[in-house]
């Protein structure tokens, strides 16, 4: 009787076990998290005092500022936030050089000089839009306090800046690398992982049976968010760890196939659903038929990458005989004309996945191999337009700003000013900057309090750095913790960013209450100014309006596939897409009509888009007959035309070339040579123009001309 | 190597220029570790960075004085 209870209790005690476990393991990386960070804070606060620096405060705050809680962060916001101290400072003393004397001339060219430096981080990701913030800002704390009084003194003003800042990222930068690091590393190889395991499960799933559409839409939605974040992810890790750094070119290339692997199955999976839903099903019968031991080798699941690529090889090199084979069985010539495009993209597919498992493979090696192919770069698609309206909000709000300061002549404008410059410089990137610049807003205010509590009924009592840091770890302390819980870090940001701020620790402190609430009221000033200027003109990231814009900017990339010179254009056409659909896609409600609408939309650019790049690549790799060349180009002009502003009379002229361009290719095609690959990639994009159930069934237009164009398709 | 240098009429430190140069070292050096592996050896690699700087910036600061 007694065995029953005790089973019972053994049974709940497990997974209560299990949470406590894990609940402990979170607040132990979030309390070295703060281990970290305060003994940074403190250490630089300690040096800077001791090495006599004019503000040991900044030194401080900038610890605050780079912290985070992977080291490989740290390091790389580190390092990008030297180039953008120095690049501040440089352009500090040149505007103070030329306009010492006038202030409006002086006011004007720095509000020009931190709206170009903003403009400049809306076109950049990460902590490279982090340098051009940070260069805006140093040049505007650097010049302005001493603008005023005494323009001889700013090159003092600068190298006491530089050093500060570089101490306080030294510092930070050896803590959070050495103290109970947390690798990024880690999370990077974990995010290989991932995206390696996903991608094949997902193969798995769909060589086995069709898959709706639905689930190939949000199969591609999740191959570019695992495109972007590794590309991010590694954009950082180079900074932290020198074994990734050897193998950063690597890391791009295993992307690269990830992405045109993944590109090439949507068209594949597409092509074979198109051709099963013909009357007569034979060509996409056939092709299910040889594509079948591809599948089987991808089902056993549990084997190296090395075993899998060797399993792939064999399936590559026996797909011509079994494709010979299929073949023969069919007996139409639109069938056996259909089979061709489908077995040509399957060729493709089954070699660009074995050199992405290779490159899988090679990742796991011990020893980075040296073997040095051209580096695919991640290309970015950007959006001059957003940086354009950065960069008037940021003139504005300056302006105005510098104008309330030569206006009113209130000594505390100037900080004002600064303070405003900082924060809308490093909320410009997000989407929303009103409101977090709000909550940034409210954590100061709290901050700004707590550091009169800290300052006049704490530190008055104390004497000495270890009494310093006694006082004032307890109001510290709960910053960083903040900033560590996702709901709560913005607000921290804010708190932290504050009582440091405000409390501006030098080695002799003065007890200041005056100083205190005028700098208090002006800094909650400043961070209303940027707030209204977040609100009146707020950053385009993420509106409605931006996101049409890209979306046109996405389709606009069939003219890049069409024109641009062919070199390396594969990748950067397929990079760009991915970084634009990212940014589309983060903005929109998952799975609402607008976001399916997108999808839709990159997968039909995608397709399309590469579809023409090798087309391109054939012809100019082996020149075909004139008129073929012009029909050909008659074909992309038409296609980059009809993506740019889709309608339906644009469709039908798309429709017209290729169907013109085919009849010619296919009378060329009896003698063999180019014309014959130049009809696949041809029949490949017809295909997709007139699949009634893709985005393209808008355009298509009557029923009845659908049925007689589907007709003449073969 | 001079202690202080003089650039555009200003003195710099020569040990600021000697930080920068090892701070160049450093890099390649740890790319290299990175390449061959021999981070794989070592218990701490992030410390055993640290050390290796401040052992190389100690050492040739001890040229300049």
């Amino acid at each position: 009787m007694s065995a029953t209870p005790t089973s019972t209790s053994a049974r709940l005690a497990e997974p209560w076990h299990a949470g406590m476990r894990g609940f402990l393991k979170g607040e132990l990386d979030t309390w070295l998290f703060v281990l970290r960070t305060t003994v940074a804070f403190f250490l630089t606060g300690w040096l800077a005092m001791r090495l006599q620096l004019p503000q040991p405060g900044t030194a401080m705050m900038t610890t605050v500022i780079v912290m985070h809680r992977q080291s490989g962060m740290v390091l790389a916001k580190a390092f990008y936030r030297v180039l953008g101290t120095f690049a501040g400072a440089a352009g500090a003393l040149l505007i103070v050089a030329l306009f010492p004397q006038q202030r409006e001339p002086f006011l004007l060219l720095m509000a020009l000089w931190i709206a170009g430096c903003t403009a400049g981080a809306t076109l950049h990701r990460n902590f490279k839009s982090y340098a051009f913030v940070l260069a805006g800002y140093t040049a505007a704390i650097i010049a302005l306090p001493v603008i005023s009084t005494h323009p001889v003194q700013i090159f003092d003003s600068a190298a006491a800046r530089i050093s500060e800042v570089l101490l306080g990222l030294l510092v930070t930068a050896v803590i959070s690398d050495t103290l109970f690091p947390v690798r990024l590393r880690d999370t990077l190889r974990a995010a290989v992982n991932n995206q390696y395991e996903n991608f094949l499960g997902f193969m798995r799933g769909a060589l086995l049976g069709e898959v709706p559409r639905e689930r190939m839409e949000q199969a591609h939605l999740r191959v570019v968010r695992d495109a972007v974040a590794l590309e991010d992810l590694r954009s950082s890790v180079i900074f932290e760890d020198g074994e990734a750094r050897a193998r950063s070119a690597h890391l791009q290339r295993f992307n690269q196939r990830f992405m045109a692997a993944s590109t090439t199955f949507q068209s594949l999976h597409h092509l074979i659903n198109r051709l099963l839903r013909q009357p007569d099903p034979a060509a996409g019968l056939a092709l299910q038929d040889l594509y079948q031991p591809l599948g089987a080798a991808l089902q056993s699941s549990e084997q190296s990458p090395a075993q899998l690529a060797d399993q792939i090889h064999a399936v590559r090199r026996s797909l011509a005989t079994r494709s010979v084979r299929l073949r023969d069985a069919l007996s139409a010539a639109a069938h056996i004309e259909d089979f061709d495009v489908g077995a040509q993209l399957l060729r493709r597919f089954v070699k660009e996945l074995e050199s992405y498992v290779h490159a899988r493979r090679q990742l796991t090696l011990q020893i980075a191999p040296t073997e040095d192919d051209a580096r695919a770069h991640f290309t970015r698609g950007n959006d001059y337009l957003g940086a354009a309206v950065a960069f008037t909000r940021t003139a504005i709000t300056m302006l105005l700003l510098g104008a309330l300061w030569a206006a009113s002549g209130w000594a505390m404008a100037v900080n004002v000013m600064l303070l405003a410059t900082i924060f809308s410089g490093l909320f410009a990137t997000m989407p929303n900057a009103a409101r977090i610049t709000g909550k940034v807003a409210w954590g100061y205010l709290l901050g700004v309090i707590a550091a009169y509590v800290c300052d006049y009924m704490v530190l008055t009592r104390m004497e000495g750095f270890t009494l310093l840091v006694a006082g004032l770890l307890p109001f510290f302390a709960v910053g960083p913790y903040m900033v560590s819980r996702p709901r709560l870090s913005v607000f921290g940001l804010g708190y932290t960013m504050g009582l440091v701020n405000i409390l501006a620790i030098t080695s002799v402190h003065a007890f200041d209450p005056v100083r205190f609430f005028n700098e208090g009221t002006s800094q909650m000033i400043a961070m209303g100014a940027a707030v209204l200027s977040f609100a009146l003109m707020p950053p385009l990231v993420g509106t409605a309006w931006l996101r049409r814009r890209q979306m046109a900017g996405l389709r606009a990339q069939v003219g890049l596939a069409a024109q641009a010179p062919l070199h390396g254009l594969e990748h950067r056409f397929e990079s760009i897409n991915s970084d634009l659909l990212h940014q589309i896609v983060t903005h929109t409600a998952a799975g609402s009509e607008e976001s399916r609408e997108q999808l839709a939309w990159a997968l039909a650019v995608n397709e399309t888009g590469r579809a023409l790049i090798h087309l391109r690549q054939d012809v100019a790799r082996e020149p075909g007959s004139t008129q073929l060349h012009l029909c050909v180009d008659s074909v992309v002009q038409a296609l980059a035309d009809f993506f740019a502003v889709p309608d339906a009379k644009a469709w039908q002229r798309a429709d017209a070339a290729l169907t013109e361009a085919i009849e010619l290719a296919r009378m060329q095609a009896v003698a063999g040579g180019v014309a014959a690959r130049v009809l696949l990639h041809l029949r490949l994009v017809r295909l997709a123009m007139v699949d009634d159930s893709s985005v393209m069934a808008t355009y298509i237009a009557p029923t009845k001309q659908i049925l007689e164009t589907t007709r003449r398709a073969h | 190597m001079p202690i202080e240098i003089a650039f555009a009429g200003t003195l710099f430190p020569g040990l600021l220029l000697l930080f920068v140069l090892v701070c160049v070292a450093l890099w390649a050096l740890d790319t290299l570790a990175g390449r061959r592996g021999w981070y794989r050896n070592v218990w701490h690699p992030a410390l055993f960075r640290t050390a290796i700087f401040i052992c190389l910036f100690g050492g040739f600061g001890l040229l300049l004085f």
